[in-house]
């Protein structure tokens, strides 16, 4: 893991194509401008990570489990 | 092509009907997958992978149970969808099964939009916010009810029998 200090203005750039600028920083909150090509899927954590984990366990689903036309 | 299943034993799909999701699902990667139906007149179908055997996922026409379920797609998804109207999207939720129909729950928040012409799909996170990826399925229709009510949609193209 890296960890580095940015202020206000300042940027990260992740390999060639992908840019993190800090717009603002405000209490315990930082807001983020994310410039990145349209093929690189940017999302918040906690969403992505809650939709990986429902596809992981659907994916885990028996045909058992599902509700048939005889149920 | 042939495809196959730990759950259905290797079935056949027609090369035209096999799904492309460029960028895969959700933490589940591999880009070829096909939706087929175990049964008709059931509400559910599967996502199966075309690759990997054991992975395929219930999923939904979210609408049966969630008359008001609003799906809003970003521009960037829409792009790399091709879609230009939203006739042309075949949307699908995926579904947790469980054999307690209460536990039953559905992805309202990440939905599977499929092109229905070109076969592009790619699940998105819904623009329109508020929606858990854990919704209870039967929180507002009964099972009985959403049966009831495919028996009035055809089937999805893609849909092939197993």
């Amino acid at each position: 893991m890296l960890v580095i200090t940015r202020k206000t203005g300042e940027r990260v750039c992740l390999g060639d194509d992908v840019t993190i600028t800090v717009l603002d920083v405000s209490g315990t909150s930082v807001r983020l401008g994310i410039e990145a090509p349209s093929d690189v899927r940017v999302y918040r954590y906690e969403i992505w990570v809650q939709v990986q984990e429902e596809n992981r366990a659907a994916a885990q689903s028996s045909v058992d489990d599902l509700p048939s036309a005889s149920s | 092509m042939d495809i196959d299943s730990t759950r259905f034993g290797t079935f056949q799909v027609d090369d035209d009907l096999v799904l492309t999701f460029p960028d895969g699902l959700i933490g589940l990667s591999g880009k070829r997958w096909v939706l087929v139906a175990q049964q008709e007149g059931v509400p559910f179908y599967w996502l199966h992978s075309a690759d990997q055997p054991d992975i395929a996922l219930p999923v939904t026409n979210p609408w049966l149970f969630f008359s008001d379920y609003e799906v809003r797609v970003s521009d960037d998804d829409a792009g790399i969808l091709g879609l230009d109207s939203p006739e042309d999207a075949e949307i699908y939720c995926v579904v947790r099964a469980d054999s307690d129909l209460e536990e039953c729950t559905v992805n309202l928040a990440s939905p599977v939009i499929i092109h229905q012409a070109t076969r592009v799909g790619r699940q998105i996170i819904n623009d329109a916010g508020g929606y858990s990826v854990r919704h209870h399925l039967f929180s507002e229709v009964e099972l009985n009810e959403a049966k009831a009510l495919v028996a009035d949609i055809p089937m999805p193209v893609e849909a092939t029998a197993v």
